[in-house]
């Protein structure tokens, strides 16, 4: 187990907020894969991957958050990333995911946009 | 049972002339192809928005009837459109499925060939349906008595309107033309997406060609996303008339009312209406029934004026407010909010701006802008507003204001139009690519100011140099950490660029105009605007100032603000001259050099400006060994995470060259990726991965080397996983130069981050002051 694995999760409202801490690295994709696709499964189509604890991110990781934003996508569900800093918006940029996927300032704002309150 | 006798309403598309319309080649063509796929079972989804009176219903109706028309297409079904409005029916749910029903059955009925019938006898239509060929219909409608009976609105609502879709079959499919979607959104008893629910499958199965038009795009956009149909939709916004369009439309109407306008005024008159159809037939008739002579631009302004204060032009727009907003104190509040957006250009783009610019409540505020919304003349999109730019209804606004809060006389009004269209001159050219991006940067960080105090130093250039010329970065940041003197930012609700001050008077194009509050009190009082300049001249001199100065006394002067509500601030492009600092700080202009900006944008984590095109390098180049250069080396062994070791490393490494946060971050994710190729795809002996962190003055060199068999920039067998194979795009992305050595011991990654690129547009006029090129100032 990689130390530097930390996943939270918590519902708010119809939405799984999904707090990606410490380094993106396959191990964590792979956790965050898991928990996103077995709220899909269980019916669930709002998703908030909230990256405000996200140290560092490795290309693995991010080819995880590109099948999740796929397999939400697939299911027609409606997804969002929240306090993504700079040096990973701009991985996100290179990486296409920023025109599938917005990202928000903060967790509220997104919670917002995902419940078409926004 | 009882029907109700809305039966074959007389609205738009009773009123609909063919002849008069004229333009919109490029939306129809679209829109017809997209029908007539519908021949084949392919059905795609439109979204057609666009504030009143532009043309929406006009341009269903006239897709309607060359629908209509026989093509030549044999043994393919004919598309049968039908067209329907939402803004006639009633709001209760069973009024509506009722009236769907009704002109269902009447539109197939004629298009099948028979002519309206007098009355509306629902079984007859059926029977009559049936001996046609359309059988089904008899059952449909029981269903739909009996929900009625029931009192089922929703359920009466889902028979209606799911009947069109069973009713098709090889002889013909229809095309829905849904005109004023918004209001589905306000059945009563029925939640607001209900019928966008009713619909989907429809939609979603892509078999049946669907036009929507709205004037809400905002409110139908988000029940769009609501139920996952928005990507299913392609949008098309409508605006004003081409010219040419609009004055081949001038000649049709003048035509055939006879009235003679010069050909050379039409553009002039195009223009004036914003080539909005519904205006220009006003207008004729205005000029018909004045029997006015229009002979040349100051008889057509006068008649315009005239006719905006006292003649079609003005009752069409009384009458639209009087019944959005009926209540007449709501009324009043919401004409002056526009006039001071439209007229007064205002610069608002957020909701939370608006409200404080209506001085009411949160409540009322947010009725006010719903209302605006949902007729069309504001758009909402997550928190940003925009309006739209329709001449005729800022000028009645205008009317409305003067004459309903200060009373002057209507001639008096008109005159003032007249006036202000006579001298208004034409918008200056835009800028450089360069200057818009300073500007836009400036925006953003004005966005984010919301209260937080800064040093006073930021601002203020001429102090700035006399205490940091010379210094490196990294001592300015310290030494601002310590600044004392700090200045406390407003909550700005709203920031936009360009602006005049009132209608038709004269333009102070600031670059930026910034809208906000202090202490969190949104009331009159406590607003504040700053004036933004940007320069475009390399040395500013006094004479820019002291015209920026005068524009700024004109504008505090007439949005009545005290010196300290008006915040002025430039932007020098590069240096300045001492006679434009002392008379920039006699006059109270802040004044920042693009380092000041710099580390504005840092503070507040925003993107910085974009560097100037560097000259181009050879590649390959070998770095110069002048002795002065920090050398680090590490061997890694090949294990879960030991590149995190390598970015850590990398971060002390760079803390000796002082570099900012994001160079930092780029630099680790380099080496991190680095690392994992050699992790993944070497297939070393040893087991290690070597590598060695170069820091000279101007470059920070990284060598991964592993003695593998080399790097791989496509995907392998482990690669083959979906996703994957990102590692040397990201590489490349985040440092400067990226160069792979593959040779008989191995492979080597060279990645090179250059320092100092930008030392030419930043800091040049403390350089002048006598400072150093430090590696710290970049």
């Amino acid at each position: 187990m990689s130390p530097h694995k930390t996943i939270r999760i918590r519902e708010e409202g119809d939405a799984l907020v999904v707090c990606v801490g410490g380094y993106l690295n396959s191990l964590l994709g792979e956790e965050v894969d898991k928990v996103v696709r077995a709220r899909l499964d269980g019916g669930g189509r709002l998703i908030l991957l909230n990256f405000g604890g996200t140290r560092l991110v490795n290309s693995i990781g991010i080819s995880f958050v590109i099948g999740i934003v796929e397999k939400v996508m697939e299911r027609e569900g409606r997804m969002a990333f929240c306090e993504v800093s700079r040096i990973n918006r701009e991985l996100f940029r290179v990486t296409g995911l920023e025109k599938y996927v917005r990202s928000f300032e903060t967790e509220k704002e997104a919670l917002d946009y995902l419940s078409g309150n926004a | 049972m009882g029907y109700l006798r809305l039966f074959g309403t007389m609205g738009a598309e009773a009123s609909f002339r063919e002849e008069d319309f004229f333009g919109r080649e490029e939306e129809l063509s679209v829109l017809t192809r997209a029908a007539l796929d519908g021949a084949r079972g392919v059905g795609s989804s439109f979204m057609i928005y666009g504030p009143p009176n532009i043309g929406k219903t006009s341009i269903l109706l006239k897709l309607a009837k060359a629908l209509a028309t026989p093509s030549d297409a044999e043994g393919l079904p004919r598309p049968f459109p039908l067209y329907f409005s939402f803004s006639q029916i009633l709001s209760h749910p069973l009024a509506l499925s009722q009236h769907f029903l009704q002109e269902f059955l009447s539109q197939l009925l004629r298009f099948l060939g028979d002519a309206r019938p007098s009355s509306f006898d629902p079984a007859a239509m059926c029977d009559r349906l049936a001996s046609l060929g359309v059988t089904g219909c008899r059952e449909v409608l029981a269903a739909h008595d009996r929900y009625t009976v029931d009192g089922d609105g929703l359920s009466a609502l889902v028979n209606a309107l799911s009947f069109p879709f069973s009713a098709s079959g090889e002889l013909f499919y229809p095309v829905f033309l849904f005109d004023d979607f918004q209001y589905t959104g306000k059945l009563q008893g029925v939640p607001e997406g209900a019928m966008l629910s009713i619909l989907r499958p429809y939609i979603k199965s892509g078999h049946f060609p669907m036009f929507f038009s709205g004037s809400s795009p905002g409110r139908v956009t988000s029940a769009l996303k609501r139920e996952g149909l928005f990507g299913t939709f392609q949008m098309i916004e409508v605006g004003g008339l081409s010219t040419d369009s609009s004055v081949g439309l001038w000649g049709h109407l003048c035509g055939r009312r006879r009235v003679e306008v010069p050909v050379s005024l039409l553009p002039r008159a195009s223009e004036r209406l914003g080539g909005i159809p519904a205006y220009q037939r006003m207008f004729v008739e205005e000029i018909f029934f004045r029997n006015a002579k229009v002979s040349d631009a100051v008889a057509l302004e006068n008649l315009y004026a005239v006719s905006v204060t006292e003649g079609k032009l003005n009752r069409y727009w009384r009458e639209f407010f009087e019944n959005t907003f009926p209540d007449r104190a709501r009324r009043g509040r919401a004409i002056r909010f526009l006039k001071r957006v439209l007229c007064d250009r205002f610069p608002l783009d957020t909701v939370e701006g608006a409200i404080s610019l209506m001085g009411v409540s949160e409540e009322e505020g947010n009725a006010i802008l719903s209302s605006l919304e949902f007729k069309g003349l504001m758009k909402a999109d997550l928190e940003q507003i925009t309006f739209v730019g329709d001449p005729v209804l800022a000028d009645f606004l205008y009317w409305a204001f003067e004459r309903g809060v200060l009373g002057k006389g209507t001639s008096q009004v008109a005159a003032s139009i007249v006036q202000a269209r006579l001298s208004r001159t034409a918008p200056e050219p835009g800028q450089g690519g360069g200057h818009a991006r300073r500007v836009a940067a400036v925006k953003d960080l004005m966005r984010k100011w919301d209260l937080r105090e800064v040093p006073l130093l930021l601002l203020d250039f001429g102090k700035f140099l006399e205490k940091f010329g010379g210094k490196g970065l990294l001592e300015v940041v310290i030494g601002m950490e310590r600044e004392a003197v700090k200045v406390r930012l407003p909550k700005v609700s709203s920031v936009s660029t360009g602006y005049r001050t009132s209608h038709g008077g004269p333009r102070f194009d600031f670059d930026l105009v910034a809208y906000g509050f202090l202490d969190f009190d949104f009331s009159e009082e406590n607003l504040v605007i700053w004036a933004v300049d940007v320069a475009l001249e390399k040395n500013l001199g006094a004479r820019a100032v002291e015209h920026f100065e005068n524009r700024c006394r004109l504008l505090a002067l007439e949005k009545g603000l005290p010196n300290d509500r008006l915040r002025k601030w430039m932007l020098i492009n590069e240096t300045a001259d001492p006679a434009a600092i002392e008379l920039a700080s006699g006059y109270g202009i802040h004044l920042s050099h693009p380092t000041q900006l710099r580390l504005f944008l840092n503070l507040f984590g925003l993107e910085e400006l974009e560097r100037d095109p560097e000259p181009p390098r050879s590649p390959g180049a070998e770095a110069p060994r002048d002795g002065r250069a920090l050398e680090y080396e590490l061997v890694l062994p090949i294990k879960g995470d030991s590149e995190v070791v390598a970015a850590r490393v990398a971060e002390e490494v760079a803390a000796f060259a002082a570099v900012d946060a994001d160079t930092v971050d780029r630099i680790k994710m380099a080496i991190i990726e680095a690392c994992i190729n050699a992790f993944e795809h070497s297939a070393s002996e040893s087991g290690k991965v070597r590598l060695r962190y170069l820091l000279s003055p101007d470059k920070i060199e990284l060598f991964v080397q592993d003695d593998g068999k080399g790097f791989r920039a496509g995907k392998t067998q482990e690669e083959s996983k979906k996703n994957r194979g990102w590692g040397l795009k990201l590489i490349r992305e985040l440092v400067d130069d990226v160069e792979i050595i593959t040779g008989p011991d191995g492979t080597v990654v060279h990645m090179v981050t250059h320092l100092g690129a930008d030392s030419s547009n930043h800091g040049a006029a403390i350089k002048e002051e006598g400072g150093s090129d430090s590696p710290g100032e970049r």
